[in-house]
């Protein structure tokens, strides 16, 4: 599990993986991740299937434990009721009746709060469904859904919103209007994000900094120092131009 | 009609309460059981309190040879039912994680056809071992007693008292055990927890009320819940008074014609969720 203490000097750190090394059982996926992640920052982890970017997204949220080097998140501002999760896509029983006001407002599990309301309605505003409280999940498009999941993750009020793969199965339009309103999130309200994605345009385009997952090491720093071509070549073993998207799924 | 059902009153209250009782509980945990999708559990968890009660029932006859006179009471048979139905529920429970490479169906599947037939296996040579099994398939609750009244209502009192302070936390787990995850609920030991309760009160319904009724209970009124409900949280309300409601008129219409009182409530039951059925159709049309 992530290490809550102690606290650091930077007040805009958020979370700090040193010589972090992550795995499933016996296998060891990755053996020396180190990158720091601080307010207002983009992340994008990059690399090829089965590179270990999902994991570390899952030991960030306390899912997995450490197999070595320390993973420290702040104590106050990065526990896990300031952490947002946007999964890749929402494994819900589709026969179940669940409308938008209830599938938002679980993401307020595990949070004492008194504005249940206020929250659910500032959520819904920021992803453009206010007024759609009471619609059935499954009426929405699936670029609504998609925002539906993102509204229950802000509902919490996250300092670190952790999105895995959040474009999947959207249209250009739905996914660049995703992407604008992320950035936007991430200016006006400081919000640190991490997010698993395949294209390369999009973490060159929006990523402030970058993490490149390959073979159980991490390369990790501001994006156009990192998103290199030589960088590239040694993730994806050949020439990528990066500013075009690499397909498939992590 | 009413005025018959009120003048059986003296004689059967201990069954009309506690068949009350175990509807109320059952459809409650029934909520879990479909929300999640796994009706079939309900049948394979059945099965095995079906194995506890003739497990008991074998150590009955042992204990008589043996002059052991609590081998053969009721509390031994309710306590073997409940232990055997915690199990099956722990085993199906597991099924479909990373502690086991079978799926979820598979293992359910497994749980009930062991138990249904070791259950028979076992009482095939004793004298009314197969009478019993019999009892427990086709269902009574007849005879039901003022100690399973007090038990169901125990049983009762402690899951709405979870329900009322944990409701949003079991919704979520119902419906999406990853972000449950995410968001710090101990998701390993709820599970645990909800597939003890539920072998709880599948094991010590079945003791009571036999496998029609206790099934029947389980999975219907959860059913009509989900067809006639917008959201998950609202099946919580509507599954008991669904229940309660039917097996209120079944056990009125079982007094009035002379039938088995769990069939009748388990037929009304099944026309509800048929009517259901047919009202989300029209809404949808």
């Amino acid at each position: 599990m992530p290490e809550d203490l102690p606290l650091r000097s930077d007040p805009e750190l958020l979370l700090s993986a040193s010589h972090l090394q992550l795995g499933y059982g016996r296998d060891l996926v990755v053996a020396d991740c180190s990158f720091e992640v601080r307010r207002a920052e983009f992340w994008c982890l990059l690399g090829s299937n089965g590179a270990g970017k999902t994991t570390f997204l899952r030991t960030v949220l306390g899912l997995l434990p450490i197999r070595g080097g320390t993973l420290w998140r702040h104590p106050t501002e990065a526990s896990l009721e300031r952490i947002g999760f946007v999964p890749q896509r929402c494994e819900l029983n589709r026969t179940l009746p669940t409308t938008i006001r209830e599938f938002v407002g679980l993401g307020l599990v595990g949070i004492s709060t008194g504005s249940s309301e206020d929250r659910l309605a500032a959520a819904l505003a920021w992803v453009d469904l206010a007024g759609l409280e009471d619609r059935s999940y499954w009426a929405l498009s699936g670029g609504q859904r998609q925002r539906a999941l993102i509204a229950r993750a802000l509902i919490r009020d996250p300092h670190i919103l952790i999105l895995d793969e959040p474009t999947t199965g959207l249209d250009p339009s739905s996914e660049s209007r995703l992407l604008k309103g992320l950035a936007q999130l991430r200016q006006e309200r400081r919000i640190a994000m991490i997010m698993v994605t395949h294209d390369l345009g999009m973490a060159r385009q929006y990523a402030t900094h970058v993490a490149l997952f390959h073979r159980g090491k991490v390369v990790a720093g501001p994006t156009a120092s990192t998103l290199t071509a030589e960088n590239l070549r040694a993730v994806y073993g050949q020439d990528i131009d990066h500013i075009h998207s690499v397909g498939g799924h992590d | 009609m009413i005025s018959a059902f009120l003048s059986s009153w003296p004689l059967f209250h201990d069954t009309y309460i506690a068949g009350w009782l175990i509807a109320l509980l059952l459809s409650l945990v029934g909520v879990a059981v479909v929300a999640r999708d796994q009706i079939f559990i309900g049948a394979a968890v059945s099965h095995a309190s079906m194995l506890g009660i003739a497990v008991g029932m074998w150590l009955a006859s042992w204990g008589e040879s043996m002059a052991c006179e609590w081998c053969g009471s009721d509390a031994l048979l309710a306590s073997c039912g409940g232990l055997f139905a915690i199990l099956g529920a722990l085993i199906t429970s597991r099924s479909g994680t990373h502690a086991t490479s079978e799926t979820h169906e598979a293992v359910t599947g497994w749980v009930y056809v062991v138990s249904a037939s070791a259950a028979i296996l076992l009482l095939s040579q004793s004298p009314h071992g197969l009478e019993e099994v019999h009892r427990l398939l086709s269902s009574t609750i007849i005879g039901a007693t003022n100690t399973d009244v007090a038990a169901f209502l125990l049983l009762n009192v402690v899951t709405l008292v979870l329900l009322a302070g944990f409701l949003p936390t079991i919704v979520l787990l119902l419906m999406d055990l990853e972000m449950a995850g995410a968001v710090g609920v101990p998701v390993s030991r709820w599970q645990r927890g909800i597939a003890i309760w539920l072998g709880l009160s599948v094991g010590l319904s079945m003791h009571v009320s036999g496998m029609l009724f206790t099934f029947g209970c389980l999975v219907l009124p959860a059913l009509i819940a989900k067809n006639l409900c917008r959201e998950v949280r609202h099946m919580f309300w509507v599954a008991p008074l669904v229940a309660l409601g039917g097996s209120t008129l079944g056990f009125i219409l079982a007094n009035y014609e002379d039938f088995p009182p769990g069939q009748v409530v388990a037929t009304l039951l099944g026309l509800g969720l048929a009517m259901a059925w047919l009202s989300k159709a029209i809404r949808r049309n």
